[in-house]
């Protein structure tokens, strides 16, 4: 039970008219006057039997007279029950008013038989209804990282139509949403307006993070004064309606997905790690999660969420060749709840077939000393799922050979080269982006090498160095081992902290010094303990160029026989065949924008949302970049290109847009800490729907009041009557 | 022409108002077809057509052969004796009359026709008696003047009437013995009163009288306010002949009120009907003249 609160208490006073009747009462109880009467015997007889009853009605009139007037003065000061938590916050008079509608993914949740938004629009538009002629009023959809959708909110005006347009139309986003930084524009807005009555009405679900408790309240600048001088700031009415009705609203969510590949399921093995978080209060046991690659179900699972907590899900799967989007969803029930927050979307580029020439400058007819026996090893079929093609062929034969078809060629201990082959690499890679992998040995002569690729080399060779002599006793304690690892690059991204011990207990004897930089950047990868390079990469036109300083059998190094070659190789020639993403995902979020390239000899046609709609997109001056953005909705986007006139999509530019995990979390803002925060029960208030925050509102009595004072005026017409 | 009993109260002296109302009445009664009929021979009326032809005396004719027509003297004899009722409660009245001053006026007025007419008019005052009256009076009786038809004897009546003020009890009864007995033979008794008599015994008297082969006529004066009783702010009524009292609202009472009085004013009229005593029931803001024309003529019919 809340307490009793009057929206207009000055008709109080209007319970001094009790005392009429009881005046009345008075006047008719007063000295009565003597008259000798004549026919007192008829008095007589009539006041006998009538005596006790006129004395009871009379107690009964007056009683029902002042019942009456004390319901009618109560029912017109609209007396209302108050239901547990609002606060008189009611201004007298006409008051500038700003409705704000939360319009984030939040409002999308589903309570009952309608969206949260559905119900705060229905009571912005009730809200609206009940203003008053003289109150000012302006609309904002609060929604976005510009606080309100569309910029600002404007001065408050008396165009009822265009706000009650604006309303109907209202729908929700997937943005996320700061009520704070809205309703402090509101009350900017609303200085613009000379009453002096402010008052800002927020429609929102209360969710803690769009409810700001450290930032200031919303103050409304001061009118000049004529003086000049510059007022106090003006603190609104602030009303709350929560959408929520005060509910708790239990939210499970796809916070976000990460697809790597899983070199334990083979070449296209991938796993995609789903992070679920439960934001309600309790526990979630075995919600299934499934990772779905169009409208096929790859793989399916069961998590367990604590309370307020997040888990880990691990869902594995073989995937296709080239671009693969997907999507992780949990199972969720499409009538209740918040659904849009329940699945994501991942593109994944998985390499496609790659083929590769292997240049074996010291084949050996033992199988094991021959010089690309490991990397042959690694390559097989079996291995990477037959993803890549490898060719072996002697110096000779591969300087011949043919480049038109290889993406990747790899000199694994190759003499220098003849220049006419090393041109050829030298063009396949800038022109055509073909990848190179050269591998030192005991045939390669520095100088030779520096004189045949030039500057196609990352850095020029220098001489070989020996860390230890292998066989030798001590040789393991003494050999370099590698020092520094670029983890995120693409080759070593693989490597969970687990993985990365094979790599690092890898032993290497001799290797070659490179010499200092020669201009164009190249980047290490890897390097020995010593800060020599052993990895080391450089962009040359198109393509790639990789050096490794010592040998890929194991004349030079022990490291072709340990666990993590395997992985490295793979991943090496797939990164230069470009068949893999050498850049993070990128992130991006609803109301994010992006700028998208076209491949040579294209151009982007359109985008299409997942909704199927055209995406905005924006050309700079040139008209060559694009950004497309900001865009609205989370999920797939599809990048159409038109190549010699024709429309095609382009996989490989798909991207998905992911929606504000924070509005996945839906915990309500602490109602006594927010009042505080906006001023204190006298301008603050939190109510489940408008009306009920006017003051007028909670359970309203008038209507029983004037019931009972309409009883009250039958009764006494009925008594008088008699 | 009427009367208002406004005026007439203005007049004075009781003289005055009974002869105003005497007058009054005569001119109502204008060619009242008054000629004895039953009583003693007169005179011999020489025939004019248009006379009554049952009335020639043939004797006459075959004495003088000529017509006469007998004409007979008014019978004068008749003996009405007013019995005015002087209770406390007939000095109830607040506007031109009190009852009992109305009644004496129509009591006086009475006098006058009656001895007008030659007829011998007696009063009798009901009331407590004058305790200061060396008169030797039964109980009941205030005051009691035998008949007489001269001139002197109304003045007597009117001025006796005229001295009278209501006080004491109503005792009808006693008073309406005392009258049986003084009218002796057949007689007129007129009776002025509101018949508010707490004992009750007041009609069985009446309806006694009448046993006696006496004609009695009730005119039962009643006040406009006893009527209507048009009373609103919260009154204490006091009794006008005893020490009760009472606090009422009239307002809420009034219904009640007027339903006993109107029970009381019908059974009255309808047991004394019962028992062929005329009752006229009259307020004292009716035009007295009127009120005794139409008692008059209401006889005329009988």
């Amino acid at each position: 039970m809340g307490a009793l609160a009057f929206a207009h208490p000055a008709y109080l006073w209007g319970l001094a008219a009790m005392a009429l009747p009881v005046l009345v009462h008075l006047f008719n109880q007063r000295r009565p006057r003597p008259l000798a009467f004549g026919a007192i015997e008829f008095v007589l007889r009539s006041q006998r039997q009538k005596a006790r009853r006129l004395r009871l009605r009379q107690i009964l009139l007056l009683a029902l007279r002042c019942l009456l007037i004390a319901a009618v003065a109560l029912a017109l000061s609209r007396p209302s029950i108050r239901p547990k938590g609002a606060q008189t916050a009611t201004q007298l008079g006409p008051q500038a008013t700003a409705l704000v509608l939360d319009a984030s993914l939040s409002m999308r949740y589903r309570l009952g038989s309608q969206t949260l938004f559905a119900r705060a629009r229905s009571e912005a538009l009730a809200a609206l209804d009940r203003l008053g002629t003289d109150e000012p009023l302006t609309v904002g959809l609060c929604a976005g990282p510009n606080a309100f959708l569309g910029g600002n909110i404007g001065a408050p005006s008396f165009d009822r139509v265009a706000a009650r347009r604006l309303l109907q139309n209202a729908q929700p986003t997937w943005l996320g949403s700061d009520l704070s930084s809205c309703m402090a524009a509101a009350a900017k807005a609303l200085g613009e307006s000379p009453l002096a009555g402010k008052r800002i009405i927020a429609f929102t679900d209360l969710a803690a993070h769009s409810l700001r408790l450290d930032a200031p309240p919303p103050l409304v600048p001061p009118p000049p004064l004529p003086n000049g001088q510059v007022g106090q700031p003006i603190r609104p009415t602030v009303v709350l309606v929560d959408a929520a009705q005060g509910k708790e609203l239990p939210n499970a969510a796809i916070i976000a997905v990460v697809v790597r590949p899983a070199t334990t399921l083979g070449a296209r093995g991938y796993e995609a790690i789903a992070t679920v978080a439960n934001y309600s209060a309790q526990a979630v046991v075995g919600l299934p999660v499934s990772l779905r690659i169009g409208p096929e179900t790859l793989a399916k699972g069961f998590v367990d969420v604590p309370a307020r907590g997040t888990a880990k899900k691990t869902l594995s799967a073989v995937l296709p060749a080239g671009v693969v989007t997907g999507r992780v969803e949990l199972a969720h029930d499409e009538g209740q709840g918040l659904d849009e927050d329940d699945g994501q979307d991942f593109v994944v580029h998985v390499p496609r077939d790659v083929k590769a020439l292997l240049v074996d400058g010291s084949p050996s007819s033992l199988r094991t000393r021959d010089e690309a026996f490991f990397v042959e090893a690694a390559l097989a079929p079996a291995r990477t799922g037959g993803r890549i093609v490898a060719q072996t062929l002697d110096a000779d034969t591969a300087s011949n050979n043919t480049l038109d078809d290889i993406d990747v060629v790899l000199l694994l201990n190759v003499a220098a080269p003849p220049k006419a082959f090393a041109e050829r690499l030298k063009t396949a890679v800038q022109k055509r982006g073909m990848g190179l992998f050269v591998a030192l040995g005991d045939h390669v002569d520095p100088d030779a090498y520096n004189e045949a690729f030039g500057d196609l080399l990352p850095r020029p060779l220098h001489l070989f160095k020996s860390a230890a002599e292998p066989g030798t006793p001590g040789a393991e304690e003494h050999a370099a081992r590698f020092g520094l690892i670029d983890w995120a690059h693409p080759l070593f991204r693989i490597f969970g902290p687990a993985d990365r011990e094979s790599l690092e207990s890898a032993r290497t004897y001799r290797y070659a010094l490179l010499k200092p930089e020669a201009g164009q950047a190249a980047q290490t990868l890897a390097s020995y303990d010593d800060g020599a390079p052993a990895l080391i990469e450089a962009r040359r036109g198109q393509g790639r160029v990789l050096l490794y300083t010592s040998t890929v059998s194991r004349s030079f190094s022990d490291w072709p026989i340990r666990s993590s070659f395997l992985p490295v190789l793979q991943q090496t020639v797939s990164y230069l065949a470009s068949a893999l993403e050498d850049r993070a995902p990128q992130v991006l979020l609803v109301g994010d924008e992006r700028p998208l390239a076209a491949p040579a000899g294209a151009q982007i046609a359109q985008v299409i949302a997942p909704d199927g709609k055209d995406a905005p997109l924006r050309r700079d001056q040139t008209g060559l970049a694009l950004t497309v953005g900001p865009v609205e909705q989370p999920g797939l986007y599809k990048v159409l290109l038109t190549v010699a006139g024709q429309k095609r999509e382009e996989p490989a530019l798909a991207f998905v847009v992911l929606a504000d995990p924070r509005e996945s979390d839906l915990r309500r803002v602490d109602e006594a800490e927010l009042k505080a925060q906006l001023g204190g029960a006298n301008s603050a208030q939190v109510a489940a729907s408008a009306q009920a925050a006017e003051g007028a509102h909670g359970l309203p009595l008038w209507g029983g009041l004037l019931l009972l004072g309409a009883l009250a005026l039958l009764g006494e017409g009925a008594l008088t009557r008699r | 022409m009427t009367l208002d009993p406004a005026l007439l109260a203005r007049l004075g002296p009781l003289q005055l108002r009974a002869r105003r109302v005497m007058e009054g009445v005569l001119t109502g009664l204008h060619k009242s077809p008054h000629h004895g009929q039953s009583v003693e021979f007169s005179e011999h009326k020489e025939y004019a057509p248009g006379d009554e032809i049952k009335h020639i005396d043939w004797r006459a004719y075959a004495k003088l052969d000529k017509y006469y027509v007998k004409r007979f003297e008014m019978e004068t004899n008749l003996r009405a004796l007013l019995v005015v009722d002087a209770s406390g409660s007939m000095a109830y009245g607040r506007g031109a009359f009190t009852k009992l001053g109305y009644a004496a006026t129509c009591a006086g007025a009475l006098a006058y026709l009656l001895s007008r007419q030659g007829d011998q008019v007696g009063l009798l005052v009901a009331g407590e008696p004058d305790p200061l009256s060396t008169e030797r009076l039964p109980k009941g009786v205030r005051s009691y003047l035998p008949f007489g038809a001269s001139p002197a004897h109304v003045q007597e009546l009117l001025r006796r009437l005229e001295r009278e003020e209501g006080r004491g009890t109503t005792s009808l009864a006693p008073a309406l013995d005392f009258a049986a007995e003084k009218a002796g033979r057949r007689a007129l008794v007129i009776v002025l009163s509101d018949l508010f008599d707490a004992t009750e015994r007041t009609v069985p008297a009446l309806k006694m009288l009448r046993g006696r082969r006496h004609d009695v006529l009730l005119l039962q004066t009643l006040d406009r306010e006893e009527l209507d009783f048009p009373f609103d702010d919260p009154t204490r009524f006091l009794s006008m002949e005893d020490d009760r009292q009472i606090d009422a609202q009239p307002r809420q009472i009034r219904a009640s009120y007027l339903e006993e009085l109107q029970r009381f004013l019908d059974g009255t009229r309808r047991e004394l009907a019962r028992a062929d005593v005329e009752v006229e029931q009259v307020a004292t803001d009716l035009p007295p003249d009127r009120v005794l024309l139409r008692l008059l003529a209401r006889r005329e019919e009988a």
